[in-house]
């Protein structure tokens, strides 16, 4: 219940920002590589390789989830 | 009389002389354009279908894992948890490239070079993955087919002793709001293809899963400092679920197979942000809610909190907190007559937290090399069902 309050929270809150343009001169510490939504590409690998394979809750995030079991 | 009038045909003749240069100066400008190698495209910088490396990163990661886990056999009694020591030794590899204007190629070759690849069962009767070594090779293909329009595609192949896989997938990406909004969507199919073994590690021919996974994502800028994105997946599988080597403590003394079912769906949901820190440092945040029909439900929370230094280099630690209930047929010691059963530790109700730090830096340099790219990182891992592992990871790279 807790997990689709904020999802829902989550979802509002992009579509109402969508309303104000922030303009692309006024974006500038947002391409410093710190504020990137994700971690460089090989170090998400192998971070998203350890959870894969070591719990249970792997997979709907675009990637292959492996076996029914942890591991891969 | 007659000297004004030759003055006035002079200046006449002068201003046709200067005329017929203006004419045709441009049409001997592009007549020695077409001999010329600095073409207009040149200027412009135009396509061509030539390769041009934008970047090579390589990583290598240490895994090095303590614990055990009741699908482990070896354990002091049939009934205990035997050990599920391990280490994974794995480098990568990645070579992004542009292609003329409109098309990107990246090529990833992760290796696994692991101990113990199979301690949880195999490796106690036999040795046949006490060492393991696995590969793979994933290419993505984007296509810019418009300012705001993306198209990738995506195939992958990875070998492994008794294990082979593909996948193949397509991905699209547009953005709206000069890039403040960007909507993504992608699909995968995977298919695994592998040994079969029994809990006594003789092989049993050939078996074989599938599965497909969809997400759709929305990336929005929300102030000039903050930007957050929420992404749902799924992944459908069906096919032979398990390593189907793991077994399970029974009841009635002695081990037996997993039992597991030949389908299994997940959703996941996924909220990420970022915000800019007045101090030069940025703070990440991330959530995802998964559940699955196996009865699994989990929640991981994790932040990240970034500060640079110099324009050169930052530093990042960071927390992860994840909890899971257990599948619905987990069990530490199955009836005889249970139609499900697993005692597989990933698959149990657990809690695990990792805390990590990095440091990162990017040196620009002169020549044909823009940026040296090095980064070092250390993490702990610990579950509550005696599971630990601490991991090193190293980068390098360069950018073009």
């Amino acid at each position: 219940m807790k997990g689709r309050a904020f999802a829902l929270i989550a979802v509002l809150a992009v579509a109402v920002s969508a309303c104000a343009t922030v303009p692309q001169n006024r974006r500038a510490h947002l391409a410093d590589p710190m504020m990137s939504l994700t971690d460089e590409p090989l170090d998400a690998a192998r971070r998203q390789k350890l959870y894969d394979v070591r719990e249970g809750a792997a997979g709907g995030d675009g990637a292959s989830a492996g076996g029914g079991c942890g591991c891969q | 009389m007659v000297a004004a009038v030759a003055n006035r045909a002079a200046r006449a003749l002068q201003s046709l002389v200067v005329v017929a240069i203006l004419i045709a100066a441009p049409s001997r400008a592009l007549a020695d354009d077409a001999g010329s190698s600095l073409t207009d495209d040149r200027i412009l910088d135009a396509s061509d279908s030539a390769v041009h490396v934008q970047s090579v990163m390589t990583r290598v990661t240490s895994f090095d894992q303590f614990g055990h886990g009741f699908q482990a056999q070896g354990g002091p009694t049939p009934m205990s948890p035997g050990s599920e020591r391990l280490t994974v030794f794995e480098p990568q590899g990645e070579v992004v490239a542009t292609q003329g204007d409109r098309i990107t190629h990246r090529v990833w070759i992760p290796v696994d070079v692991v101990t113990n690849a199979s301690p949880d069962a195999i490796d106690v009767v036999s040795s046949a993955s006490r060492h393991v070594e696995a590969g793979s090779i994933d290419w993505t293909t984007t296509y810019r087919a418009s300012r705001t329009t993306d198209l990738s595609m995506r195939s992958g192949l990875h070998l492994e002793n008794p294990f082979r896989s593909w996948d193949s997938g397509m991905a699209i990406r547009r953005s709206y709001a000069d890039e403040a909004t960007v909507v993504s969507a992608s699909a995968l199919a995977v298919y695994d293809w592998f040994d079969r073994f029994n809990i006594h590690g003789t092989r049993e021919g050939k078996t074989d899963r599938n599965g497909t996974t969809g997400s759709l994502g929305i990336t929005q800028v929300l102030t000039p400092t903050t930007v957050a994105s929420v992404n749902y997946g799924f992944t459908a599988q069906e096919g032979t679920m398990g390593n189907t080597w793991n077994s399970v403590p029974l009841a009635t003394g002695g081990r037996g197979p997993e039992l597991l079912p030949n389908e299994r769906m997940r959703h996941a949901l996924v909220a990420r942000a970022a915000q800019w820190l007045p101090w030069n440092g940025a703070l990440r945040l991330y959530y995802r809610f998964y559940a699955d029909d196996w009865g699994i439900v989990a929640h991981t929370v994790e932040t990240q909190l970034m500060q640079r230094l110099t324009p050169e280099l930052y530093v990042g630690g960071y927390y992860r907190f994840h909890t899971q209930t257990g599948a619905s047929f987990f069990t530490t010691l199955a009836p005889l007559d249970a139609t499900l059963r697993v005692a597989d530790s990933d698959l149990a109700p657990l809690d695990s937290e990792t805390i990590g730090g990095k440091i990162v830096m990017d040196l620009p340099l002169s020549g044909d090399i823009r940026v040296l790219h090095m980064e070092v990182a250390c993490e702990r891992y610990v579950r509550t069902n005696d599971l630990q592992m601490n991991i090193v990871s190293w980068a390098t790279g360069f950018r073009f």
